[in-house]
């Protein structure tokens, strides 16, 4: 039976685990021991964040693009839902879904929100004290409007996500949750929603006897990646990114008390970075915080993997995992990660890489002159027409999702170029030397997209990638057969 | 087989059957050279389109190549016709096809000079033709040029 993983990403390093999730999920990677469906759940009151709205339209790119695959079985090949889609068996794709909407905090300052003008100044006298609150919370806490975040603040965010768990799209998770399934939660430890809400969630997890199916989800395997600081600001201000670890050493401690030592969580995944950070234009949330993607985001990511790959070995007192790269260096390519991790990513990201620098540099080629463009061949049977014609590549659907996904996975492989440490795993190439795309790779032979393009002709009319139903099936099936047959020919992947 | 190669080349298309020089027809037909001029416009077109068609790994083919493929074919066949022409007519063992040819006041010479050249040109107008029928048949199976000629 198929499994369903639910991916908690809590806060903007969520939101960043869940997009790198989604590009290698877009490369061909899939979940081992069934998990057949994966549900990204972004938890976020900062609605209008860069980074947020970011993936939730990679997700629903996504999702739109498999959609229009038949039976994908190599890119796009692992299936995302939202709770919606499961609850209400719908097949509508509506990226707000991915998130779980939190109330009251759209026009809302925080003393709004917890009531603060409404408590008695006499403590004497008063059944409640706003005296007391001003111990917990500075003024600068009690101003603060909500649709932008908690600042790093996690005292303020324990408050207002407390409130997720009583929401309908709690209600639905828990309603969807079936034996087998699995969840992973994703969060940061030096800023405010991640670090506040990660204990609230695993604590609701385990132990709100409310929740629809309590019984399958507290006992349910569930998996954690916690991000130690790996970034800093460009200044400091309210957010003040010299105290992220000081942040981070007392969230941990909080956590050790009271989720390791006391097994909440079965694995718990640790990431981090010192020292060589790169520094992010500062943003207290909104629009303007659109965080770089960084490696340590994609390493979040194949925490998820692991967790699913090891899932039948998971033991009910807490695993702590850490990860970690083979040589330290500031441009980190395949060859610095240990081999496990570049089998991994070696050959989705190089055929994903190859694909849509194909389409970006090799395709005019073709469509002057190759067959697997051509659709209106004169005196052969329909079904050796070839399904990427101009009208294809012309068309809305090609424009507005295949080529807006992959000018987020290039924009994406270009940020953590720019970040530090650097990924960067591939060299810039032009079509006359595309096939030296691998870093410190030089296949032998002719390095254009022409065996690709030789390859694409090869298995144009083939049966098994052709479908008029659902119209991206052909490019992407083929593209994910025959990247892998040229990178394999030439030598150009780590397996 | 003979017959039927016979019968293609002794027509008077391109001047190439005249009865008054019936014994370089003869010796044609009794040594095999319309065989020969005749699988030679038949078989080196399907060789050298099956080769464009199933072996030229090349993904960008456009209709000049083939153009440009088929007339070297043509020009092939148009070679290997004169020379088999030529060989049948001038180094023949026929004692009195050779006579004739050695005596100018029969006209033989003069005639039999032509021919090879006419063979070429006529075997190369067939190639023209049955090329493109069989670029039409073998593009069917083809996997990278099922585009060309069109």
């Amino acid at each position: 039976m198929a499994k369903k993983l639910y991916v908690f990403g809590i806060g903007g390093t969520g939101s960043r685990v869940l997009k790198a999730m989604a590009m290698l999920f877009a490369s061909g990677a899939k979940l081992e021991n069934g998990f057949d469906v994966v549900i990204p759940i972004i938890i976020d009151p900062d609605t209008s964040n860069g980074d947020l709205n970011r993936t939730k339209d990679i997700l629903r790119l996504y999702q739109e693009i498999r959609n229009q695959v038949e039976q994908p079985d190599d890119f796009f090949s692992q299936e995302i839902k939202t709770i919606n889609e499961l609850a209400n068996n719908s097949a509508v794709v509506n990226p707000d879904y991915f998130q779980f909407k939190l109330r009251d905090i759209d026009q809302n300052t925080f003393n709004q929100y917890i009531g603060f003008d409404s408590l008695g100044e006499d403590f004497r006298n008063s059944t409640d004290d706003k005296n007391f609150v001003r111990l917990l919370y500075s003024e600068q806490n009690l101003r603060s409007n909500l649709d932008v975040g908690f600042k790093g603040n996690p005292n303020m965010g324990s408050i207002v996500l407390n409130q997720f768990t009583n929401s309908d799209d709690f209600t639905k998770f828990g309603q969807t949750f079936n034996d087998g399934d699995a969840i992973f939660i994703i969060n940061s430890i030096f800023g405010g929603t991640g670090a506040a809400g990660f204990p609230l969630l695993l604590k609701n997890l385990r132990g709100n006897s409310s929740l629809p199916r309590y019984a399958k989800i507290s006992v349910s395997p569930i998996g954690g990646i916690t991000f130690l600081p790996y970034f800093s600001l460009s200044r400091q201000d309210e957010i003040n990114s010299e105290s992220f670890e000081e942040k981070a050493k007392i969230a941990i401690d909080y956590y050790n008390r009271t989720i390791i030592s006391q097994n909440k969580i079965n694995t718990l995944y640790f990431v981090g970075n010192r020292g060589n950070t790169n520094h992010e234009d500062y943003a207290v949330g909104g629009q303007d915080q659109k965080n770089k993607a960084h490696f340590l985001e994609l390493a979040g990511a194949l925490s998820i993997f692991d967790f699913c790959k090891n899932i039948d070995a998971i033991t009910s007192t807490t695993q702590i995992k850490e990860f970690g790269i083979e040589k330290i260096t500031e441009n980190i390519s395949f060859d610095d990660l240990n081999i496990e991790n570049a089998k991994q990513l070696s050959t989705p990201l190089t055929k994903f890489k190859l694909y849509t620098e194909y389409l970006n540099k090799g395709l005019p080629k073709a469509l002057i002159s190759s067959r697997w463009t051509k659709g209106n061949i004169k005196l052969v049977t329909k079904s050796k027409q070839s399904l990427l014609d101009k009208n294809y590549f012309n068309s809305a659907e090609y424009k507005t999702q295949i080529q807006a996904y992959n000018n987020y996975f290039d924009e994406w492989l270009k940020e953590m170029k720019e970040n530090k440490p650097a990924f960067s795993p591939f060299e810039e190439i032009n079509s006359d030397n595309a096939l030296e795309v691998v870093k410190n790779k030089v296949p032998n032979g002719n390095k254009s997209f022409k065996s690709l393009d030789l390859e694409n002709c090869l298995l144009s009319d083939n049966v098994s990638i052709r479908s008029t139903e659902k119209k991206h099936t052909t490019l992407i099936k083929m593209f994910g057969k025959t990247t892998e047959k040229v990178l394999l020919k030439r030598n150009l992947l780590i397996r | 087989m003979n017959e039927l190669f016979a019968a293609l080349y002794e027509n008077n298309w391109f001047g190439l059957y005249n009865q008054d020089f019936p014994l370089i027809f003869d010796n044609l037909f009794d040594n095999s050279g319309y065989i020969l001029m005749g699988l030679s416009f038949i078989l080196i077109p399907l060789v050298c389109l099956s080769l464009f068609y199933f072996l030229w790994k090349y993904p960008y083919g456009k209709i000049w190549h083939w153009l440009v493929w088929l007339l070297v074919i043509i020009l092939i066949v148009s070679g290997v016709s004169y020379g088999i022409a030529n060989t049948e007519i001038f180094a023949s063992n026929n004692q009195a096809l050779n006579d004739a040819l050695n005596d100018a006041s029969t006209g033989y010479d003069n005639y039999a000079a032509s021919l090879p050249l006419k063979y070429a040109l006529f075997n190369g107008a067939l190639t023209l033709v049955l090329g493109f029928l069989y670029s039409l048949v073998l593009k069917q199976i083809s996997k990278i040029q099922i585009h060309l000629p069109f």
